[in-house]
């Protein structure tokens, strides 16, 4: 039993909707139109896209083809966290993608072998939706804890090398910093899962139960899931941090400046 | 004990130092003076490694600061930055993380109350934050770790410019009678009332 298949023109006729909410953004001048147009747009396109890909990959079901499509994702997820992030690609790419891939290739091999018991650890149909899972929330996680953390000690610069001349450790000197980004980092995760159930239901529940699994199945999948989503942010977000730190700092641990990318607010900076 | 050899310097494409000498020797105690902005803190950020030179080299004991000596040269040295720059906590809480993490075996705690009293802070002090302390205090708190620490080189910026005459008068008198090699950064007179410290005028 499955979902019943929605045919293209009904999920044409959802963006009736669009109509009004462009009328009221053009009439009241947000200005918000074209990257309302561009985002909806993206969304199809790249789930259109990878609809037709996984259909590929589900059918071939390769362990090989599975694994490289799951660098891939890592390898984009790197690359949009240190976009988003403000830091150089070239410098920071080859650590974020360890601090990402061990956590995550852990739990997630954790989850397909111990928990749900599939004899093909790199099955596309478990491993692929699931790695997506713990990865998308990473994702957010890692931005945030990398921002807070640099743009932080960029801040209070002097503050961390006071604490290096009196502690004369670099990581004892990082600890508040270290403490700060991480808590940030994991506290949307930590308030969704104290509310998870009471406010919504979860998107892979909600997909699994029109999927036709039985509620009570896909709280069971819901439970792990979170846990996993938990265990792979708490990880990689650490993990990050410190495999950073080399490209971060100097020979004398202070901080590099020529780590952060040219952005339009490093522009504005100049005008005052 | 600290010696700047050809030393120059240029942060912004601004020239801070060039072809800078300095030396001072062990049990010195030496006192810069010269007008705000000229990089009298930036001298004493080269000897920690904060800033590098663009050219020339400085030892401390005889060993450049590389990655191989910095960590044996920060040991040495105690630093007391303009703003006491101490991060937010308790300040017992703080001193005892820093003394435990110098000197695990014996963390000089017992010290704490001469110290306390010589600074004239109140025991009661110890239990606020940092942040939540006035300058004189704050100032007072910076020394007293340094005090604690007892490393052998002191690095001190502008240290008694939060303190009232009789206080600096006194805490100048007791840093100056300690054996460790001293550089003070100050426009106070007070540290000029004596006959063992070398003074270094810059223009």
């Amino acid at each position: 039993m499955g979902a019943q298949d929605l045919s293209i023109f009904s999920l044409g006729i959802l963006f009736v909707f669009l109509l009004p909410i462009l009328y009221i953004s053009r009439h009241l001048k947000f200005g918000i139109n074209k990257p309302i147009i561009f985002s909806m747009g993206r969304m199809c396109l790249q789930l259109g896209f990878v609809g037709l890909y996984l259909e590929f990959l589900f059918k071939l079901d390769s362990p090989w083809l599975n694994g490289v499509y799951l660098m891939m994702m890592i390898s984009i997820a790197c690359y949009s966290i240190l976009k988003s992030s403000r830091l150089k690609i070239v410098l920071f790419f080859k650590p974020l993608f360890l601090a990402l891939l061990i956590p995550f290739a852990i739990i997630l091999l954790f989850f397909n072998g111990v928990v749900v018991h599939i004899d093909n650890l790199f099955e596309a149909k478990y491993l692929i939706p699931i790695g997506g899972m713990l990865l998308g929330n990473s994702l957010r996680s890692i931005i945030i804890g990398l921002t807070n953390f640099y743009s932080g000690l960029q801040k209070n610069e002097k503050e961390y090398l006071y604490s290096l001349s009196l502690f004369n450790n670099r990581i004892q000197a990082l600890k508040p910093w270290f403490r700060e980004s991480i808590v940030a980092a994991i506290t949307p995760t930590l308030a969704s899962m104290a509310t998870i159930g009471l406010v919504s239901l979860p998107g892979m529940m909600t997909g699994q139960i029109l999927g036709g699994s039985i509620p009570i199945v896909a709280i069971k999948y819901q439970i792990a899931i979170m846990v996993c989503i938990f265990y792979t942010e708490y990880f990689s977000v650490i993990l990050s941090i410190l495999f950073s730190l080399k490209m971060g700092f100097n020979d004398l641990d202070v901080l590099n400046t020529n780590i952060f990318a040219k952005t339009n607010l490093h522009n504005q900076g100049k005008k005052f | 004990m600290i010696s700047f050899e050809s030393v120059s310097l240029d942060i912004d494409n601004s020239q801070i130092f060039s072809d800078l000498n300095l030396c001072v020797g062990k049990n010195e105690k030496l006192l810069i003076q010269g007008r705000s902005g000229i990089g009298k803190t930036t001298l004493f950020r080269l000897i920690l490694g904060f800033d590098q030179p663009r050219s020339g080299q400085i030892k401390v004991n005889g060993q450049p600061l590389d990655k191989a000596h910095i960590n044996q040269i920060r040991q040495q040295i105690f630093y007391l930055s303009q703003d006491i720059d101490l991060k937010d906590e308790v300040i017992i809480r703080l001193v005892t993380e820093i003394l435990e993490f110098n000197s695990p075996r014996k963390a000089p705690l017992e010290k704490m109350n001469r110290f306390l009293t010589l600074l004239e802070l109140p025991s009661g002090i110890l239990q606020k934050k940092t942040r939540d302390i006035s300058g004189g205090e704050r100032q007072r708190l910076g020394l007293l770790i340094g005090f604690l620490l007892d490393r052998p080189i002191w690095l001190l910026d502008e240290p008694t410019s939060a303190l009232d005459d009789a206080m600096k008068e006194k805490i100048s008198s007791h840093i100056l009678s300690l054996d460790k090699t001293i550089v003070i950064i100050s426009h106070d007179p007070v540290w000029k009332n004596n006959s063992i410290i070398k003074i270094k005028r810059w223009s």
